[in-house]
């Protein structure tokens, strides 16, 4: 491995900066903790880069070690006490918003004929740019606990442990972001096609 | 034929999001796939909830092996 190799893995490295501090802020949504997990992982990625040779998966390498550094944060707090907002949880947890999506026989109450069919031609590019905006559109609870299941594959007693959550709720939590989700990335397929 | 009421729309989305989290139970996909094989709305959703599902692992980097190189 050439020193200019290095050196160029080093700059690509750094480049995922601002990504990964996005993805850390999805999950942790405290700047100054973010920045420090995302730090972490620059560091550690760039001790270690000489140990990584698949260019093509930087950006899977660059993430699991923030899942690491976001995990240990994660614990940190916990410490601390990290429950959620009574007050916002309960504004999560309306049903009213979510009512609309069904009419009161629990059809969907689409005015379309049908959804939009997701379309695979759209590059990884554009799919993870639409993706993380749907995820940062998500309620600061909701994002937590999909993150904590998706992303850090904490288990649900894991998760209502750190977030004081109940199953109940925290099932609720979970389906509204795939619902949500589901409903933000409609309307992206469809300006696609 | 059973004497069941039929599911919904809604407690479709939910057995999908439930089938997330858990293994359904055998009544439980009966009813799921009974109810898609008959509606196609929620054809489209199931559809457009496996993408969503792939594009999630993918984000998060789940499919990948870690170190690989996709080129090789």
């Amino acid at each position: 491995m050439t020193d200019a190799y290095k050196t160029s893995v080093i700059d690509e490295i750094a480049t995922y900066r601002p990504v990964l501090f996005r993805i850390a802020m999805l999950q942790l949504r405290d700047a100054a903790a973010a920045e420090d997990a995302t730090q972490e992982a620059l560091l550690a990625a760039i001790q270690t880069h000489d140990k990584f040779e698949g260019r093509a998966a930087l950006r899977t390498w660059l993430i699991s070690i923030l899942r690491f550094k976001v995990l240990d944060s994660l614990r940190q707090r916990q410490r601390q006490g990290m429950p959620v907002d009574p007050g916002q949880l309960s504004v999560e947890l309306d049903t009213a918003k979510f009512a609309t999506l069904f009419d009161e026989t629990g059809c969907w109450a689409t005015p379309k004929d049908a959804w939009t069919n997701p379309e695979t031609h759209v590059s990884r590019i554009e799919f993870f740019r639409v993706l993380e905006a749907c995820l940062t559109k998500l309620p600061t609870n909701t994002s937590r606990v999909f993150l904590m299941r998706e992303w850090l594959e904490l288990t649900s007693d894991e998760i209502c442990s750190e977030t004081g959550v109940t199953a109940g709720n925290l099932r609720v939590l979970l389906y509204r972001a795939r619902m949500q989700l589901r409903s933000c990335l409609d309307v992206s397929w469809d300006r696609s096609q | 034929m059973t004497n069941r009421e039929p599911i919904t729309c809604q407690d479709t989305t939910w057995l999908v999001s439930d089938s997330c989290e858990r293994e359904l139970t055998a009544e439980e996909k009966a009813d799921l796939h009974g109810h898609i094989a008959t509606c196609e709305l929620c054809q489209g959703a199931s559809k457009q909830f496996d993408v969503l599902f792939q594009q999630i692992r993918l984000f998060f980097s789940k499919d990948i092996q870690p170190g690989g190189d996709a080129s090789e």
